[in-house]
């Protein structure tokens, strides 16, 4: 099974590695990563582990974001996962990947009502080490959060 | 550009036994030298992480005067080092960033001061914790009691802690004794997104998370007796810190003009060595968009102090009576970008100073000092980590040549928290605290595991390198009595 991510040691905030065979699932495994290493608490769910495992995602949101170039859309992508986060107190689990190039796209977000984060609170994703590249083949880059 | 490498002692200058300096040679694209206050113990520290390389970076931004000045509690941020200090000159193309203030505009402190002594206070201290943690949201997505709709929240954006005061909250008192009386009169709510809004909405009165916390404390040792009189400060005096800051409304619009001014660096010929240092010229309209957004966003995090120190009060008021009288000693940010007028190089020079993760210090006689405190100058609040020591220090004459008048914030984080929760386990953290007698409220362990004063520099070694470059002086030490945080 490919990686999909993985938590990093950074001094005050939180970082996380993201692997992705296309540039969709590198999309997709960072907001599975975001969500995930936060500790999402949700009735409806499962902990096994570190992570959440949800029967059903059934908060669902449509989004479409335009940006200068890859990084920060990718930026806005989670940025965007994390204000819809914040205003319904839901967690994105999973994300269907409608369109999506070097400066656009338009997703799905899937998720679940949370009661809270049992980790911590992000307060921003920050272009710090984000570096989006392709090493032996396949997508992968940091991403720092700020906490 | 130059590759990024560890920047060691012999990259360093000794000025003092408590300030460095990285000359403008060491790299060139530095437009000044960089200076950090430190002693030798905090600078190991501080060599095994990127801030003395961001701090160089931040050398480079247009604009910038005299140095970049990193405070003792520096550590790895983005863009900026977290006690990162620059003032850029506004009639010199000086350029506002929004990194050199932080994510979380407005993150600051508010002291209360009770008429009770610690020994008065015991008998309720169980009670009355237990009663602030659920009267004062902490915590993830835990929402405030008050929720605004957007012509309320306007106003909030627009007067912060004034319109906190017309709605019934709080008294003139908790104005007068704020940074800004807790308004920045040039906040533009307008500017200010509707997802921010929408984020901000339900988030005033609550505290957040992460390091974010009240503590009740007791006046544990004083260190300058005329300071301490002036400020209202006795031994064994009970008071209340509030630290907390903008919430998601912050959040959102730090990020929101971090994305707005990232496609336009080109436009403005300003190349920089790292992304999150992106900025605009201050006199650009993307300037004074951002100047004015983040003035609107402060004003949230007044309102929101303002509002948690008015709650405090009542669930006194619930536990233990109306007898007591509560007042604010004083409220500072350490995540703002304020238009200052300095002296360099023997002109007036009108700056944005950038103070991202430090505290302002302004001296005696300065007028935006209020009137009762003019004698000995502004109180500088600094939280301790979790169980360890607080302090009130004054800011001094002489830091505003030091350092742009200026201190630390707190004690900066030296271990990760992934680090801190591998060494640290959250249930033996909250017993070790209880054992010292200090009560804890908090609904996670993990959360306290993270926030160990082991993952934390020395706090008395903040302060006493503050103290003795001058940039404030030691007035008093707090300690804790209880501890109400969020996960």
């Amino acid at each position: 099974m490919h990686k999909d991510f993985e938590l990093l040691p950074h001094t005050a905030d939180l970082k996380i590695r993201v692997y992705g065979t296309t540039l969709e699932q590198l999309f997709r495994h960072a907001l599975i990563g975001m969500f995930q290493s936060i500790g999402p608490r949700s009735k409806n769910c499962k902990k096994k582990g570190e992570r959440l495992y949800c029967p059903q995602l059934p908060q669902q949101h449509d989004i479409t974001l335009q940006a200068h170039d890859l990084t920060s859309l990718l930026v806005s992508f989670l940025s965007e996962a994390l204000a819809l986060s914040d205003i319904h107190n839901e967690a994105y689990l999973d994300v269907v990947i409608h369109e999506l190039d070097q400066n656009h796209i338009r997703a799905t977000l899937q998720g679940v009502p949370i009661e809270g984060f049992e980790v911590v609170e992000i307060k921003a994703v920050t272009y710090h080490d984000l570096n989006i590249k392709k090493v032996d083949g396949a997508w992968q880059t940091d991403i720092v959060f700020d906490i | 550009m130059e590759k990024e490498k560890q920047i060691r002692l012999e990259n360093l200058i000794k000025i003092s036994d408590v300030l460095w300096e990285i000359p403008q040679e060491f790299r060139q694209d530095m437009r000044v030298p960089a200076r950090v206050f430190a002693n030798q113990h905090i600078l190991e520290d501080v060599f095994e992480d990127r801030s003395l390389w961001q701090l160089v970076n931040v050398a480079t931004l247009p604009g910038i005067q005299k140095f970049a000045f990193a405070m003792p509690d520096i550590h790895q941020g983005y863009g900026f080092p977290i006690g990162g200090v620059a003032a850029t000159a506004i009639d010199e193309g000086g350029v506002i960033s929004p990194g050199g203030i932080g994510y979380d505009i407005n993150c600051g402190v508010r002291l209360l001061r009770v008429s009770m002594t610690a020994d008065e206070l015991k008998p309720y201290l169980a009670d009355l914790a237990t009663e602030i943690f659920h009267a004062i949201p902490s915590g993830v997505g835990r929402g405030g009691k008050l929720k605004l709709n957007q012509e309320d929240l306007a106003k909030v954006l627009r007067d912060g802690a004034h319109r906190m005061v017309e709605l019934g909250y709080g008294t003139q008192g908790d104005l007068e004794y704020c940074e800004e009386t807790g308004r920045m009169t040039n906040a533009d709510a307008t500017l200010i997104t509707t997802t921010a809004k929408k984020r901000g909405a339900d988030q005033l009165g609550t505290l957040g998370s992460g390091n974010h916390f009240l503590e009740i404390q007791r006046v544990d040792e004083i260190f300058d007796e005329k300071s301490a009189q002036v400020y209202g400060l006795e031994k064994n005096m009970v008071t209340v810190m509030i630290h907390c800051g903008s919430r998601g409304l912050g959040h959102q619009t730090c990020t929101d003009h971090v994305n707005s001014m990232m496609p336009k660096m080109g436009q403005w010929g300003i190349q920089l060595p790292d992304r999150e240092l992106v900025c605009a010229p201050f006199k650009s309209p993307e300037g004074q968009d951002y100047f004015n957004a983040m003035a609107a966003a402060a004003n949230f995090a007044w309102a929101n102090r303002h509002l948690i120190g008015q709650w405090v009060r009542d669930s006194w008021k619930k536990v233990i009576g109306d007898s007591v009288k509560i007042t604010t000693l004083y409220d500072v940010s350490h995540n703002i970008g304020k238009r200052e007028s300095h002296e360099i190089n023997g002109k007036i020079k009108q700056v944005i100073m950038h103070r991202k993760g430090a505290t302002r210090a302004f001296g005696p006689g300065r007028p935006e000092v209020p009137s009762h405190y003019q004698p000995v100058g502004q109180p500088v609040l600094i939280p301790g980590t979790m169980g360890t020591s607080s302090y009130v220090l004054a800011g001094t004459k002489e830091s505003m040549e030091v350092g742009f008048g200026t201190s630390c914030h707190g004690a900066g984080r030296r271990m990760s928290r992934v680090q801190a929760k591998k060494t640290v386990r959250g249930s033996t953290l909250r017993q070790e605290l209880e054992a010292q007698g200090i009560i804890i409220r908090s609904d996670s362990n993990s959360g306290l595991a993270e926030e160990a004063p082991i993952a934390y520099k020395d706090v008395e070694d903040v302060v006493s390198v503050v103290d003795k470059a001058r940039l404030a002086k030691k007035v008093v030490r707090l300690k804790p009595l209880a501890v109400i945080k969020g996960g």
